[in-house]
């Protein structure tokens, strides 16, 4: 327990010297504010313009819905804070030589990778999530109880991670590739299927956002725990699934580590 | 010999040149050209099910399916993505180098434009004819090769459009320092004005009039219309006359403003 504790010790540096940085910053967190709002409002134009053509699709409100863009939102929202900064830098960790240094350091290496460097700003997208799934809850009369909430919360939690074992996943493949920067836009265009609800897509495609590209977790499933058509069934599988997957990507990152022959020296 | 046949010459001459080096990266256009198109396919995914499911929309599901299938290809051919280097190239400097040669700075990024969008079609047919192929049976196919060559020539159009419009927010550079806000203030607004995330068709009554004239349709939507939709032959001239009248008005435009702007520049570090 003790490698644990002192691993959550220092995220919580990492994430004090953040919020110190971001103060030296303060137009970076205006502008990041001002993109993600109309971002946001952007989203969710397909969404109302759709709803203004039917009342209902596959069972699903437009209000629903709603709460469902909330959450992605908010999802997307910690991506961007705790993990995107860091994917984004893969390439140069290992085409530059800097993994070399990390490699030296106390620290699980694969745990530094992914988790060191933290965007504050894009906190602020979680914020405006908030609001927008009160607003979809509100409108949708929905009231979930104590343990939907819980529900919906360790759900919206197994999406986090399976979505940044997927993107760390592909990130990884810089031990093959060594450039990696396009992969990420096609996983920040493919994650654009969480805005909508499973039930919109087709049956084979559902199975892709639910197990290869685990959107689904993310973003509908902690929605239907709100509505309360989901059992505790499914939290067991989403926290199963999340379990394997972190499983997989240890093991991928393994493999690559065996693969690194350093950049500089 | 005259300067637009000299310049076409380097024009030529540098896209060959940018051809062979950015073949290098082959690997990245493809997965460049996957992202590129998994928009308009979860786009397609969507609205197919609102069809299906009984919403009324004004346009039928040929009309959604051969929009959304060709939207990846139209966006790709009439893109733009030199503002915010040309914008660096002004206030850094690197003009100075250029206004002693004896062709313009923006040849250079014509050239890069050109190279680029070469090579990413070797990437992004392939993907488009499979989605063509699975959605084959939905597919508003026009007859005759008329509508393709109307459609070819309005991709060609609306691309010197994007490409105008992108020179007229990076001359701003001569007397902005930043014009960052702007580059990206454009690419969200032409992202829902263009029609690249929903078709225009699917725009409220309300904001029809502004929606159907405004410069954005005439980059992506007008040319996508071309095939997917019925457009009279009425409509497609006035489209064609609109589209032809943006392109000189701010072709105009952007002459002036650029030649205004280079006789107001001073070089840094010169």
């Amino acid at each position: 327990m003790h490698k644990q504790w002192r691993h959550l010790r220092l995220w919580r540096r990492f994430f004090a010297q953040a919020v110190v940085r971001e103060t030296h910053y303060r137009a970076h967190f205006l502008t990041t504010l001002l993109v993600g709002l109309v971002q946001l409002g952007l989203g969710i134009v397909p969404t109302l313009l759709l709803f203004g053509f039917t009342s209902e699709v596959h069972g699903w409100s437009r209000a629903e819905v709603i709460a469902l863009v909330g959450v992605y939102q908010i999802v997307t929202g910690l991506m961007a804070t705790f993990v995107a900064p860091n994917m984004n830098r893969m390439t140069s960790y290992l085409t530059e030589g800097e993994l070399d240094v990390v490699l030296l350091r106390p620290v699980s290496s694969q745990f530094y990778l992914t988790l060191r460097w933290i965007n504050i700003a894009e906190l602020t997208n979680v914020a405006s999530g908030i609001v927008v799934l009160v607003i979809g809850l509100v409108q949708s009369d929905l009231r979930p109880g104590f343990g939907q909430v819980v529900q919906a919360v360790v759900l919206a939690g197994c999406g986090l991670v399976l979505l940044t074992a997927v993107w760390s996943a592909m990130s990884f493949l810089a031990f093959w590739l060594q450039s990696v920067g396009p992969i990420g836009v096609v996983y920040l265009s493919a994650v654009e299927a969480g805005r909508y609800p499973l039930v919109f897509f087709p049956v084979a495609v559902r199975a892709f956002l639910t197990f290869a590209f685990p959107v689904a977790f993310a973003t509908t499933y902690p929605v239907r725990a709100l509505a309360g058509d989901l059992g505790w069934g499914w939290v067991a599988l989403g926290a199963g699934l999340a379990v394997v997957a972190m499983t997989l990507v240890r093991l991928l990152w393994r493999r690559g580590l065996l693969t690194y022959a350093s950049a500089s020296s | 010999m005259s300067t637009v046949a000299r310049n076409l010459r380097v024009v030529r001459r540098m896209t060959a040149a940018e051809i062979a080096q950015q073949s290098v990266y082959r690997g990245a256009w493809i997965i460049f050209m996957l992202a590129n198109i998994c928009m308009p396919i979860i786009s397609l995914l969507i609205w197919r099910t609102a069809l299906s499911n009984g919403a009324q929309l004004p346009v039928d599901e040929r009309y959604i399916t051969t929009y959304f299938v060709l939207l990846g290809f139209v966006t790709m051919a009439t893109s733009s993505w030199m503002a915010a280097f040309l914008a660096n190239d002004i206030r850094l400097g690197k003009l100075s180098s250029w206004m002693v040669r004896p062709a313009s700075l923006l040849v250079g990024f014509v050239a890069n434009n050109l190279s680029e969008k070469f090579l990413k079609l070797f990437a992004l047919v392939p993907m488009i004819g499979i989605v063509w192929w699975i959605f084959r049976d939905s597919m508003n196919i026009p007859a005759g090769p008329g509508r393709w060559a109307l459609f070819a020539v309005s991709i060609v159009l609306g691309a010197v459009l994007v490409f105008t419009i992108d020179i007229l927010i990076a001359a701003l550079a001569f007397w902005m320092d930043d014009v960052g806000a702007l580059v990206q203030a454009r690419v969200i607004i032409s992202s829902v004005l263009s029609g690249a995330v929903v078709p225009l068709a699917l725009m409220p009554t309300w904001s029809r009039g502004f929606v159907d004239h405004q410069p954005f349709r005439f980059t992506v939507s007008f040319p996508v219309e071309i095939v997917a939709g019925q457009l009279t032959g009425r409509e497609l001239l006035a489209g064609f006359g609109i589209q032809l009248g943006y392109v000189v008005v701010l072709g105009v435009i952007a002459r002036l403003v650029w030649s205004a702007g280079i006789r107001a520049y001073s070089a840094v570090g010169a």
